[in-house]
């Protein structure tokens, strides 16, 4: 465990008395202690417990900005609670921060001022990361990222395996020989990436994308150095570690010349790169970066690949990444997908950028701590799925498929989880 | 000039001051700088932030709470009609009686209301544990300056300079310094969603 030093705290208040622009003090002196965002948030809807109210968040990280950095906190620290950062308080954090909030944003839409409460935990995280605070078991999946180019350790050896036997099936699956899986080549139209996950556990999601390539008839690649889109150094707070893992993809779309970068169905990897990689970088990219959706909403809007409606004839659901949705603005693609391929599509209620987190985000896959609270979470998901009665729950992101799984063995749904370019792949008319 | 009017004065340009100071503080910091493409339209965005965006029919701590959230937003009317009458105290226009009587009567609501949302405080478990000394103290000041608006405007009260005074050399200290805080949340808010094309919602396929 690290030990708290005077240093230590000095790195960790230097994030609070960040003065980059006015984002940060305002979240810091916004919230009124009105306690009405507790019935938007899973945590607080399941354990009705006051210490889960998103307020209690903020409450945690501005004590401390008070006890710092105002005159009254100073000087009178009792008048608003002002507390200092000692091990106490970051124990606290830590257990708040990293394991009792996903950073699904859904209290920043009800809150009744409007404090941006996820960003305010993400600054949280910063400073924990800062004073070496950041749990080990995500810490490690950072690690594994940066020493081994994905979060998984995955061996290229291993990587480039399972690409040569997925493009055996595609052969197979497409009744071509010529239909390929193209790796590590330059001048592509397109370079798309994966969520590790796809390789380690679900390969065919990979054989999915690669079919509606293939109708398309698409130029792409797949890069077997740098292909990981996840970012679990966004979730931890370390902007360092975060822009190393962001400038490799950087890098790699410039060794390979591609036009466009496509961002596979991972929510946190999506944002990662797209919303916050240019910030990480202090530059623009100069190349168009997009994430699979629009890319497969756009294919079959132009007909460049052609979907049997009557595909799907069992009843669908949709669940909408947060990361993707409320925090990437990518809200119509799916639903537009969707209807081109199923009879039958209920949405969730709610659903869309009011949509509730699956209990997966902020990394918590990625901290097997916090499973029992995660799982007890994800039964608000559970339940929207059960009223939907749908037999297929959609979700554009490897992260949340990841969580529905569990979800759907933990509360006995009896229903099938897939990801959209996998939906597409079964109804694609190949000419 | 009496006494307690100059205090009042004094520090009223007391608030002003501290106000202007956290103004220039958040104007001189700016919005964030953000290198990533917009795929949105940040003005509408911010336009929706304090508009439709702030419905009730749009907000959980809202509609989830009507009773909470109709006495928040008379209690918030009696302090705007409460500032405005003490501009116009200040300046020495005076209504008529009826006209001083149906103001009372508002003020009296509206300052119930903060009674109401106090003992709320006070009594729910989840509040009381968010609560620390600044929330009551900001409550009780709210409330006494309009109840002590409703008072002055009947009865002529040298008390009410001395709560008003209090209540200016208060408002930029604690919590009620989110009079000013609050609009740069909305901005923010906008400028986020705005950017990503989150906000205003609408059917892009
Ligand atoms: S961001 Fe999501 S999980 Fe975190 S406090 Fe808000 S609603 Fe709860
Ligand atoms: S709703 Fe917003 S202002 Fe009210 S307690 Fe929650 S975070 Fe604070």
């Amino acid at each position: 465990m690290t030990v708290l030093t005077k240093t230590n705290i000095d790195k960790g208040l230097a994030i609070l008395k960040n003065t980059q622009d006015s984002k940060l003090i305002t979240n810091l002196n916004s919230c009124v202690h009105c306690g009405l965002c507790g019935e938007s948030c899973i945590y607080y809807l399941t354990y009705k417990d006051p210490r889960y109210l998103p307020a209690q968040k903020v409450d945690l990280i501005t004590s401390i900005y008070k006890r710092y950095c105002t005159f009254i906190g100073k000087n009178i620290p009792f008048l608003t609670n002002a507390k200092d950062l000692d091990e106490k308080n970051l124990k606290e954090m830590v257990d708040l921060f990293f394991g009792a909030c996903t950073m699904c944003g859904r209290c920043n839409l009800h809150c009744s001022i409007g404090v941006d409460i996820a960003y305010l935990v993400r600054t949280g995280r910063m400073m924990l990361a800062e004073m070496g605070y950041i749990p080990d078991t995500i810490q490690s999946t950072v690690d594994a990222s940066i020493n081994t180019g994905n979060n998984m350790g995955i061996t290229k050896e291993e990587f480039i395996d399972t690409l040569n036997w997925l493009e055996d099936d595609l052969k197979d699956e497409v009744n071509d020989e010529k239909a390929r899986i193209p790796v590590d080549e330059k001048d592509k139209n397109i370079l798309y990436t994966l969520n590790p996950r796809e390789p380690k556990f679900f390969p065919l999601s990979i054989s999915a994308m690669a079919k509606i390539f293939y109708a398309a008839k698409e130029s792409w690649t797949i890069s077997t150095s740098m292909y990981d889109i996840t970012n679990y150094g966004y979730f931890t707070g370390n902007k360092e570690e975060a822009s190393i893992i962001v400038k490799r993809l950087f890098d790699e779309m410039k060794n390979l010349n591609a036009k466009e970068l496509i961002l596979a169905e991972c929510g946190h990897g999506s944002r990662a790169f797209r919303w916050e990689g240019p910030n990480y970088l202090k530059n623009k990219y100069d190349f168009k970066t997009i994430t699979s959706v629009e890319l497969i909403a756009d294919y079959i809007k132009t007909g460049r690949i052609k979907v049997d409606k009557e595909k799907l004839k069992q009843r669908i659901t949709l669940h909408d990444p947060c990361n993707l949705v409320r925090n990437g603005g990518i809200v119509n693609e799916q639903r537009y997908i969707i209807n081109q391929i199923a009879k039958d599509f209920v949405e969730m209620t709610p659903h869309g950028i009011d949509n509730l987190c699956c209990g997966g985000g902020g990394g918590q896959l990625a901290m097997s701590e916090y499973n029992e609270r995660r799982m007890a979470i994800g039964e608000r998901k559970a339940d929207q799925i059960k009223n939907t009665s749908a037999q297929i729950v959609i979700t554009p992101c490897h992260n949340c498929v990841d969580q529905l799984i569990q979800i759907n063995s933990y509360y006995k749904l009896n229903v099938q989880i897939k990801t959209l370019a996998e939906i597409v792949a079964d109804a694609i008319i190949l000419e | 000039m009496n006494w307690y009017i100059k205090l009042t004065l004094v520090s009223f340009a007391i608030c002003l001051i501290t106000y202007t100071y956290h103004l220039i503080k958040i104007i001189s910091r700016g919005k964030p700088k953000d290198f990533s493409e917009s795929i949105g339209n940040v003005g509408s965005a911010v336009l929706y932030s304090f508009t439709r965006g702030m419905s009730p029919k749009k907000k959980e701590s809202a509609y989830l709470h009507i009773p909470t959230y109709t006495a928040g937003m008379i209690y918030h009317l009696g302090t705007f009609l409460s500032i405005a009458l003490f501009f116009l105290i200040l300046i020495e226009v005076n209504f008529n009686l009826k006209i001083n009587i149906v103001l009372s009567v508002l003020l009296f609501v509206s300052g119930f209301c903060g009674i109401g949302i106090l003992i709320k405080r006070i009594l729910k478990k989840e509040l009381k544990a968010l609560s620390n000394p600044d929330d009551y103290i900001s409550n009780l000041l709210v409330t006494g300056f309009q109840l002590i608006t409703a008072i002055h405007l009947l009865f002529y009260t040298p008390v009410y300079f001395i709560i008003v005074s209090i209540f200016l050399l208060y408002l930029p200290v604690g919590k009620l310094k989110h009079s000013i805080y609050f609009f740069a949340a909305r901005y923010h808010l906008g400028f986020f969603y705005g950017r990503r094309g989150v906000w205003p919602p609408q059917n892009k396929v």
